[in-house]
């Protein structure tokens, strides 16, 4: 018999859970919205920042919280040589041509991470993060509510961004009207850049939550590209606060599954979701009607 | 565009020159089985990249989760043969019907929407028919994987008796038969209306639907032959090599290579994916995996970002004319 105490933790772990979900996706969910380009190599630069903290933190011993500006930068980084070498140049034609560029992006990066670090499970392991808080029989760690908070002060800072910011309202623009913005003098191209650059940084900020409360090997970033479309679709296309929600939805039914049916059908879940969504809402809980 | 004194072939003189050099090809390497093993893996990879190609090259719809048509014809197979019996030949034709009814799975809720769904809903439908390999263990064994799975009965042919399990030549020529019946399945298919139609969903799928295409009917049944066709070839893979696991029947490298053989041959052909996936086969094998042994793969991924940036036609997409449609040209 399953517990009250079992059903509260697993759907608080969940709640958790689905919070750090809307940052694994947000890189994802943003250049979607404002490109209308997915990033097949979304989940390889989420990685990508992973490995900076993990070699960070196994080389120097630096604490994964103070890397997450070189992991951002680095895959920040990574997403403009792309932008700059490949993308731009085929930027504006049919839209299987970006996919299966960013796609062969991400097998290039999976296998050279595999060629270098190897196929090993690795995790960034801190004492702090494993710490665990009781709440009246309820355990959640000290790591688990730090990528927490930390996940969402980046979707809200995100939000912030695009609503106060000039440079914000000019990247909005530019997603609703793309001639109309260049017509008023948004240098359109600039902002492509920018927004590419940002999802990558999103997503290297991503990499050390994910390495210090899971694992990371070079093999996973596909099924992070994957969970993240899922959710984009889930809240709507362009609805940033929305991944919160989405995010917490997919991480409860997650954990409900693994409690009540069985572990490894976890990522049954969120696919059979998808599909649901698809049927019936296709323009997903937040999103404007397509 | 004119290349005056240019040598172009049209698709048919190119795809009869591939056979040729198919059906030669083991003469050529004095029937080596080392050698001859390599290109029946060409062989099988060929034929899953002209079905790929029908879908994304004709139809406009890529695929990112090819694997799982691959898989669910490998496992469908060795059950129907293993746990009831069947013989191999029937089995492998359900295999096929299996994997279009994980297209119908995919296809019917993905393609009423325009834009990426449909990619990315088939390459997670390859991730869950993994897992559903993984733990329905009373039916799969599991991640251990099937053992002894039976090869092909064999059988007699103008008083030649064909066998498969010992003899490489002979799963050769059947590779290459399947690839050949693949070819002319594409081949017909892109004649015909239905072909017509799916090249104007790929060229705009808003004015097709303006002019009466039924655009959902004609994606999946592009989708149907595709995933016929690949299912069928990872039927014929699994009595091959006499096992399987998850691990090997939905390896990402079905997803991934029809598509690099396909671009690198020429997306614009149907011929060319075939060609294409003999070319990087034989790269892979004898150039890549020297230099990197564990990451090889980042060529393919090197690849597919220059291909499509820098010579999006492909290998033969300048040396082969594009198949005209009906009474249009």
């Amino acid at each position: 018999m399953i517990s009250t105490n079992t059903i509260v933790q697993s759907l608080l772990s969940g709640v958790l859970e689905g919070g750090n979900y809307a940052l694994y996706c947000l890189g994802l969910a943003f250049v979607f919205g404002i490109m209308r380009i997915i990033n097949m190599a979304h989940g390889e630069f989420v990685v990508l920042g992973g490995y900076v903290a993990y070699w960070l933190l196994v080389m120097w011993g630096v604490n994964p919280l103070l890397s997450l500006p070189l992991a951002a930068a680095i895959a920040g980084g990574t997403a403009l040589v792309v932008y700059r070498v490949f993308l731009q140049r085929i930027r504006t034609t049919a839209e299987l041509n970006t996919l299966i560029l960013t796609f062969g992006i991400g097998i290039f990066l999976a296998n050279l991470f595999l060629q270098f670090w190897s196929a090993d499970l690795r995790s960034i392991d801190v004492d702090w993060a494993q710490r665990p808080l009781s709440l009246g029989g309820i355990y959640i760690s000290l790591g688990e509510i730090a990528a927490f908070v930390l996940s969402l002060l980046c979707v809200l800072g995100l939000h912030a961004f695009l609503l106060k910011t000039k440079t914000g309202k000019a990247i909005r623009v530019t997603a609703i009207d793309r001639d109309a913005a260049a017509l008023s003098g948004i240098d359109v191209e600039r902002v492509d850049l920018l927004a590419f650059c940002i999802g990558g940084l999103l997503a290297g900020l991503a990499g050390p939550l994910l390495g210090m409360l899971s694992h990371l090997n070079p093999g996973i970033g596909i099924g992070v590209t994957i969970k993240a479309f899922i959710l984009t679709v889930l809240a709507g296309i362009g609805s940033i606060p929305g991944l919160i929600a989405a995010g917490m939805i997919l991480g409860v039914g997650e954990a409900m599954t693994v409690t009540f049916i069985n572990s490894s059908y976890r990522e049954l879940f969120g696919f059979g979701l998808f599909l649901v969504i698809l049927l019936i809402r296709p323009s997903g809980l937040f999103g404007r009607r397509v | 565009m004119k290349h005056p004194g240019a040598f172009r072939l049209s698709e048919e003189s190119a795809a009869a020159l591939v056979f040729a050099a198919v059906l030669l090809l083991p003469v050529a390497i004095s029937f080596n089985p080392y050698y001859l093993s390599i290109f029946i893996s060409a062989l099988i990879l060929g034929a899953v990249s002209i079905a790929w190609n029908l879908l994304a090259g004709v139809c406009g719809q890529v695929s990112f989760g090819h694997a799982g048509f691959f898989g669910i014809g490998a496992y469908v197979s060795a059950i129907l043969v293993m746990k009831a019996g069947w013989n191999p030949y029937p089995a492998m034709a359900v295999a096929g019907l299996a994997g279009v009814a994980g297209g119908l799975l995919i296809g019917v809720p993905a393609f009423r929407l325009r834009g990426p769904y449909f990619a990315l809903a088939i390459l997670g439908f390859a991730e869950v028919m993994k897992l559903l390999a993984l733990n329905l263990t009373e039916l799969t064994e599991g991640s251990q994987g099937i053992f002894n799975v039976p090869p092909l009965p064999a059988f007699q042919a103008g008083g030649v008796v064909v066998d498969f399990y010992i003899s490489r030549t002979s799963n050769y020529y059947f590779a290459a038969a399947l690839m050949l019946i693949v070819y002319l399945a594409a081949y017909l298919l892109r004649r015909s209306n239905t072909g017509l139609a799916m090249f104007a969903v790929h060229g705009d799928e808003e004015t097709a639907a303006g002019i009466g295409v039924p655009v959902l009917r004609t994606k999946i049944a592009a989708l149907s032959v595709s995933a016929f066709s690949t299912a069928l070839m990872g039927a014929f893979y699994t009595h091959y090599v006499h096992f399987l696991s998850p691990d090997t029947a939905f390896d990402g490298s079905w997803s991934v290579m029809p598509i690099v053989g396909s671009l690198f041959g020429g997306m614009g052909t149907l011929i060319g994916p075939g060609v294409g996936s003999l070319v990087i086969t034989g790269l892979d094998e004898f150039v890549f995996k020297r230099f990197f042994e564990t990451g090889h793969k980042l060529f393919f991924g090197l690849l597919l970002a220059v291909v499509i940036v820098w010579a999006p036609l492909g290998l033969l997409g300048k040396k082969v004319r594009k198949i005209p449609h009906g009474e249009n040209e």
